[in-house]
C-alpha cells in the first residue's frame, strides 16, 4: 500500500509539474486548486477519489513538496520544486518550523521579530541557536531592509533578496547612494545635453548675446533720428525698400563676426535623433560606470524622470521615437563645463528671488509699525548697499 | 487668476501708488473707496474727517486719472463713487507702458500717450495743442509726470530733443492720434465708460425691466437676460467705433498712407489727411490698458523665450506677436463674455504676414543648430495642431493628426533635409516672389549665402524653422494650425500662460529651496496626492531629507497635507500621510507675497526720500531744478547722485515685481 502511494504521489507531483509553464522562476508560483487536481489526467485514469486525493496532497505537504495556500476560492496548493524539498531533510523539527516560514517568505524575507511571533518559539536563545544552526548549513542568510533599516530580516540562502527590500541599485548596503545617484544624473544629463544640442562658435548666428540685457530690442532708440531697427520695430508694415534690401543687409556681418567662444544651439523642429531610454542605458553600459551594477532600463527611467522633476531635461517625441533634451540649452556654457559635474547655468530668477523680500525670513512679520518693516530692514541696507 | 481678489496688500499698493503720483489728498480718498466701498461725497467726509470741498478736490483728481467709477442715480440723482483699483494698480506699469510704444511705434507715437497718460484723459484738440507747444517750439518740461519718482525713466528724452524737431503740423499729430486709436493703444471716452460694470449692468436692466411691469415669468427670463448682455456689449462695443473705422486706413490699407507711417516720413505730404477728419477735436481719449498689456505681453514673451530657445528665435517670436497681436484687443477674454474671439478658434497669422514684421537686422540663419539632412523627421516638424492643446496628458494623437495633415509632405519623407523641407513647400507657394529658387539643391544654398546674401524666400523659410521650433517646444509658445500660406501659426494663450505661471513658480521654488525641493513639488504636481512613503523612491532622495524638505516648504505654504486616518485610533502609526500641491492657492499667495514686496519697496523709498529730505527740497526747488549739478555743492550733489541710485534700484525692482504680477494675474 505505502509503495503504491510513494508511486501515485511522484505520478501526481510530475503530473502537476508538468502543467507548469514559463521560466523557470515563476513557473513555480502557480497554483493549483482541488478542481485542477481532480482534473489532471492521472486523477481520472486512475479514477482516484477525492479522499485518496486529499490523502495524496496530504502526504506531499508534509514532504515539503506541495505548499498549502489559502485564497479567496478555499485552499490551493502550489508546488515547490524537488531539490527545494530535500533541504528538509535532516532538520530538526524546531528548524524545519522556522525554515519553513523563511521558505515562504520568499524574496522579501521575514523579519526576525516576526519569525519567532509566527513561530511560537519564546526562549530567545534557542531560537538565535536555530537561526545560526540553518545558517552554517547555508540554508538562509540575513539581510538589513531598506524600508526599516533596523530591522534584521532573513532569508533563503539560495535567492536574492527582492528589490522591494534592496531598493536596487540605488543602494549600497541598505543605504541610499546618494553621491552614485548624482553622478549618475549628471552623466545622464550629458549624454542627453551633447547629443541634443549642437556645438557652435558664437558668431556662426547671432547670437552675440550681450549677457543677459534686454533680449528683445534695444532699449533706447537714439533721439531724434530714428535707426533703421526704430523704424522697423515701430510694428507697421515695412516699405518694399526695406523688404528688398533684406538681400544683404546685416545679417552677413553678423555672421562675419566671429569670436571664439564656444555655444551651445537648439536643435530645429523634427531632429530625431535625441537621445532614446534604450540609447541611454545602452551607453551607461558601454561606459562601464556604474560598478559592475547593471542598470536596466526601468533603472534609467528613474534617473529620466528625476531629471525632468528637476526642470533640466524635457521628453520629446519626434515621429514615433521619445527621446530626451536638456531644457534651456542655449543658456549652458560649454566653455567652463566639467563633465559629469554639476552644470554650470545660470538659474533662472523673476522680481521676487532678486528681491531681498522674496528671501525674507520675517516677510510674514513685515509690516508697517510693526517689529520688522521696510524702513528698518537690514535686508534691504545690505542690498542697496 | 482674471479676477481681482482684492487683498489688503494689494489695496495698499495702489494707495502707495496714487500718493507717489498724485499726493496725499486722492490717496487718502482711494483708501477710503477702498476699504468701505462704494460712497458719496457725505460719506467720504463723514469717514475722512475733511470737508466736502476737500473731498470734491480730491475725487476731481481721481476722476480725471480714472481711477474712480462714478455713477449717478436717476431716480435719486446721487452720486456714487467707487474705486477702481485696475486703473490704480495700472500707475506702476505707465513707464513701461510708454517705453513700449516707443519702441514699436516711435517717438512721435509715446509723446502723445504720455501726454494722454498724464492728465489721464485728454481732449484730441487738447492734445494737438499740448503737443505743438511742447514739441512744434522749444519748450521744457511739460508734464509733472516724468519728474515723479514713479516714472520708470532715468531721464526724459523730451527736455532735449524739441530743439531739433523738424516743424511739426497739427495734421501730422492728428495722424499720429488716428493711427494710435487703430491699433487700440488710445481709445474714446465715453461717460458710460466712468462706470462700474455692474452699474451699467444694472441700469440697463432697469430701463429693459420697464417693458415688464408685472415682473417676469418663466421664459422671459432667460430672454430678458440676454438682451441685457447684448445691450451692455452694445455699450461697450460703441466705443469701439472710430477704432473700426479708423482700422482700414491704418492697420490694413495699402498704398501711399502706409508706407508713409512706415517711414515715418513727413516729407510726403499728407494726401489722405482728409481721413483724420474722422478724428473730431472734442473726442475725449485715454490710454487703453488692455492694449497696452497684449503689447507688454508680448515683450515678456520675448524674454521668455530668449530664456528657453535663444535669442535669435525670440526676436522671430516677437515678429509673429506683433502680427498676431493686431487681432487682439486685450489679454484675457472678457468674464462677462461679448468677446469676438472664440477661444477654439483663435486667430492665427501666416508666415508671409509674420514675415512683412520680421526685422532686416535679425539674422534667422543663426541660433538653430544644423543636423546632417537624415537626422530631420519633417513630417514631425510640420505636423499641424488644428485643435488647442487640451492641457492635461498629451494623447497618443500623432497616428491621427499627423497622417492626415501631412499628406503633402509625405512625397518628401525619404531624402528629406531642413533644405527639402523647405524647397518642397517653396515649390508650391513660392512662385509669387518671382525669384528662382533652386528647391531642390540644399546643398547649392548652404554654399550660396557664403558668397552672396541670403534670397528673401531663404529668409522666410530660415524664418519658419524658428517657429518650427517653438512649436515643438513642450512649453507650446506657438501652435502650427494650418498650411495656408505657408503655414499659419496661432499661440494659445491661456495654456501657454498656465505653463509660464508655472515657470515662475518653480523659479521661486528652486531659489528658495534648492534644486530638491523643486523636484518633490514637481513630482506632486504630476501625481497627485503622494504619500510619505513613496515620495522618496521617486526623486531618488533619503527619507529624512524628504521630510524635511517636505515640512518647511508646508512652512512656508507651498504644501499642504492631508492626514487620512486608517481606523478610528487615530494614532500616527495608522495615519496616512498624504502630500499635494494646491496650484490655486500657491499662485493666489505668490501674487499677494509680490505685492507685499512692491509695497515694501515703495515704503522704503519714502524712508530714504525723509532720509535725504534736505537734499530733495532743496532739488525741488524751481530755481535749482534742471541743473542740480551748477547749483548743489559737491557733497550735496553726491547725496542726490545716491539717492537718485537707491530710487532707481528700488523702482527697477518693483518693475521686475510687476513682470511678476502681470504673468500670475493679467497675461
Amino acid at each position: 500500500m505505502d509503495d503504491k502511494k510513494e508511486l501515485l504521489k511522484d505520478q501526481l507531483y510530475q503530473a502537476c509539474e508538468e502543467k507548469l509553464e514559463g521560466p523557470d522562476e515563476t513557473a513555480y508560483n502557480r497554483s493549483f486548486s482541488q478542481e485542477d487536481l481532480q482534473n489532471l489526467p492521472i486523477c481520472r485514469e486512475l479514477k482516484i477519489d477525492l479522499k485518496s486525493l486529499m490523502g495524496l496532497v496530504q502526504s506531499l505537504t508534509n514532504d515539503r513538496r506541495f505548499i498549502p495556500l489559502q485564497s479567496p476560492s478555499g485552499p490551493v496548493w502550489r508546488l515547490r520544486p524537488q531539490e527545494e524539498a530535500n533541504k528538509y531533510r535532516g532538520l530538526e523539527k524546531d528548524q524545519v518550523l522556522v525554515y519553513s516560514w523563511i521558505d515562504n517568505a520568499g524574496g522579501e524575507g521575514i523579519w526576525q521579530q516576526t519569525l519567532r511571533n509566527r513561530t511560537g518559539i519564546t526562549q530567545d536563545q534557542q531560537f538565535k541557536n536555530i537561526l545560526k544552526q540553518l545558517e552554517t548549513k547555508r540554508l538562509i542568510t540575513s539581510f538589513m531592509s531598506v524600508q526599516n533599516a533596523s530591522h534584521r530580516c532573513w532569508i533563503k540562502a539560495s535567492i536574492k533578496p527582492s528589490i522591494k527590500v534592496t531598493g536596487g541599485p540605488w543602494y549600497a548596503d541598505g543605504d541610499l547612494d546618494e553621491s552614485f545617484i548624482n553622478i549618475l544624473l549628471n552623466v545622464v544629463f550629458d549624454f542627453i545635453k551633447d547629443q541634443g544640442s549642437y556645438s557652435t562658435r558664437a558668431g556662426g548666428g547671432s547670437t552675440a548675446r550681450g549677457a543677459s540685457t534686454s533680449p528683445v530690442l534695444p532699449k533706447k532708440v537714439l533721439k531724434g533720428k530714428e535707426s533703421d531697427i526704430a523704424v522697423a520695430a515701430r510694428g507697421r508694415k515695412r516699405d518694399a525698400d526695406a523688404i528688398t534690401n533684406d538681400d544683404e543687409s546685416t545679417p552677413l556681418k553678423a555672421r562675419r563676426a566671429n569670436t571664439q567662444q564656444r555655444i551651445l544651439l537648439p536643435m530645429p523642429a523634427g531632429y530625431n535623433n535625441y537621445i532614446t531610454l534604450t540609447e541611454i542605458t545602452e551607453r551607461i553600459a558601454a561606459a562601464n560606470i556604474t560598478r559592475g551594477t547593471k542598470l536596466k532600463e526601468s533603472d534609467v527611467k528613474q534617473l529620466l524622470d528625476v531629471l525632468i522633476y528637476d526642470s533640466r531635461i524635457e521628453e520629446i517625441k519626434v515621429g514615433r521615437r521619445v527621446g530626451y533634451r536638456a531644457m534651456r540649452i542655449s543658456k549652458h556654457d560649454p566653455a567652463n563645463f566639467v563633465p559629469g559635474s554639476v552644470p554650470s547655468y545660470d538659474l533662472p530668477s523673476n522680481g521676487l528671488t532678486e528681491a531681498p523680500c522674496g528671501r525674507c525670513p520675517v516677510f510674514e512679520l513685515c509690516q508697517e509699525g510693526g517689529p520688522v518693516w521696510a524702513g528698518g530692514c537690514e535686508y534691504f541696507d545690505e542690498w542697496l548697499a | 487668476m482674471s479676477s481681482y481678489n482684492q487683498t489688503k496688500n494689494a489695496a495698499e499698493l495702489c494707495v502707495l501708488l496714487i500718493r507717489e503720483l498724485y499726493g496725499q489728498l486722492p490717496s487718502r480718498i482711494f483708501e477710503i473707496l477702498m476699504a468701505s466701498g462704494r460712497s458719496t461725497v457725505q460719506q467720504l467726509g463723514r469717514i475722512s474727517s475733511l470737508g466736502l470741498r476737500q473731498v470734491r478736490h480730491g475725487l476731481a483728481v481721481l476722476v480725471q486719472q480714472n481711477l474712480v467709477y462714478h455713477y449717478t442715480d436717476s431716480d435719486t440723482s446721487r452720486t456714487i463713487y467707487e474705486a477702481n483699483h485696475y486703473f490704480a494698480y495700472n500707475i506702476v506699469r505707465n513707464g513701461k507702458i510708454l517705453d513700449c510704444v516707443h519702441r514699436n511705434y516711435g517717438e512721435d507715437a509715446k509723446r502723445i500717450v504720455h501726454l494722454v497718460m498724464a492728465s489721464g484723459h485728454m481732449r484730441v484738440g487738447s492734445i494737438v495743442d499740448a503737443y505743438l507747444k511742447n514739441h512744434g517750439k522749444l519748450a521744457k518740461n511739460v508734464n509733472g509726470l516724468s519728474d515723479q519718482p514713479n516714472s520708470h525713466e532715468d531721464d526724459d528724452p523730451f527736455a532735449d530733443t524739441a530743439p531739433e524737431e523738424p516743424q511739426v503740423s497739427g495734421y501730422q499729430v492728428l495722424d499720429d492720434i488716428a493711427h494710435l486709436i487703430a491699433i487700440g493703444i488710445l481709445e474714446p471716452l465715453s461717460p458710460k465708460m466712468l462706470q462700474s460694470p455692474e452699474d451699467i449692468k444694472s441700469e440697463v436692466d432697469k430701463d429693459l425691466m420697464k417693458a415688464y411691469p408685472s415682473g417676469l415669468r418663466g421664459k422671459q427670463k432667460g430672454e430678458h437676460e440676454t438682451r441685457v448682455a447684448n445691450t451692455v456689449r452694445d455699450i461697450r462695443n460703441k466705443s469701439q467705433d472710430l477704432k473700426m473705422r479708423l482700422e482700414p486706413a491704418y492697420l490694413y490699407g495699402s498704398g501711399a498712407k502706409r508706407r508713409k507711417l512706415a517711414n515715418g516720413d513727413r516729407s510726403n505730404g499728407f494726401s489722405a489727411a482728409n481721413d483724420d477728419d474722422a478724428i473730431e477735436d472734442s473726442i475725449l481719449l485715454r490710454v487703453n490698458y488692455e492694449k497696452c498689456l497684449v503689447e507688454l505681453r508680448n515683450q515678456r514673451l520675448c524674454q521668455f523665450v530668449d530664456d528657453h530657445v535663444g535669442y535669435t528665435t525670440a526676436q522671430v517670436y516677437g515678429a509673429m506677436l506683433t502680427a498676431l497681436s493686431k487681432k487682439l484687443p486685450c489679454c484675457q477674454p472678457d468674464p462677462q463674455g461679448g468677446d469676438s474671439i472664440d477661444p477654439l478658434n483663435p486667430p492665427t497669422v501666416t508666415t508671409i504676414e509674420i514675415f512683412e514684421y520680421l526685422k532686416a537686422s535679425v539674422d534667422v540663419f543663426g541660433g538653430i543648430g544644423k543636423p546632417s539632412a537624415d537626422q530631420i523627421n519633417v513630417t514631425s516638424a510640420e505636423k499641424v495642431e488644428r485643435q488647442p492643446p487640451s492641457g492635461e496628458g498629451d494623447a497618443d494623437d500623432y497616428g491621427i493628426d499627423g497622417q492626415a495633415s501631412i499628406e503633402e509632405d509625405s512625397d518628401n519623407d525619404d531624402d528629406v533635409d531642413m533644405g527639402m523641407a523647405n524647397g518642397h513647400l517653396n515649390g508650391t507657394h513660392g512662385g509669387d516672389d518671382g525669384e528662382a529658387f533652386g528647391q531642390n539643391g540644399a546643398k547649392d544654398t548652404k554654399v550660396k549665402f557664403a558668397d552672396k546674401g541670403p534670397t528673401k524666400a531663404e529668409r522666410m523659410q530660415r524664418m519658419r524653422q524658428h517657429l518650427l521650433v517653438l512649436a515643438e517646444s513642450g512649453i507650446h509658445f506657438v501652435r502650427h494650425s494650418g498650411t495656408r500660406d505657408q503655414g499659419e501659426w496661432t499661440v494659445d494663450f491661456e495654456v501657454l500662460f498656465r505653463q509660464l505661471r508655472f515657470v515662475e513658480l518653480d523659479t521661486i521654488i528652486e531659489d528658495t529651496f534648492g534644486r530638491e525641493g523643486l523636484r518633490l513639488i514637481k513630482i506632486l504636481r504630476a501625481k497627485g496626492k503622494i504619500d510619505d512613503k513613496t515620495l522618496p523612491t521617486m526623486a531618488l532622495m533619503q527619507k529624512g531629507d524628504v521630510h524635511m524638505k517636505m515640512v518647511e516648504m508646508e512652512l512656508a505654504g507651498f504644501l499642504d497635507v492631508q492626514e487620512v486616518p486608517r481606523d478610528n485610533n487615530r494614532v500616527a502609526a495608522r495615519t496616512l500621510f498624504l502630500w499635494f500641491f494646491d496650484e490655486h492657492r500657491t499662485l493666489t499667495r505668490t501674487l499677494d507675497n509680490t505685492y507685499k514686496a512692491m509695497v515694501r519697496h515703495l515704503q522704503r523709498l519714502d524712508v530714504e526720500a525723509q532720509k535725504k529730505k534736505n537734499i530733495l527740497s532743496l532739488v525741488e526747488r524751481s530755481d535749482v531744478q534742471g541743473m542740480e549739478e551748477e547749483k548743489l555743492s559737491g557733497d550735496a550733489f553726491n547725496e542726490y547722485q545716491s539717492f537718485l541710485d537707491i530710487q532707481s534700484r528700488l523702482l527697477g525692482q518693483v518693475s521686475k515685481l510687476d513682470d511678476l504680477v502681470s504673468v500670475l494675474r493679467d497675461f
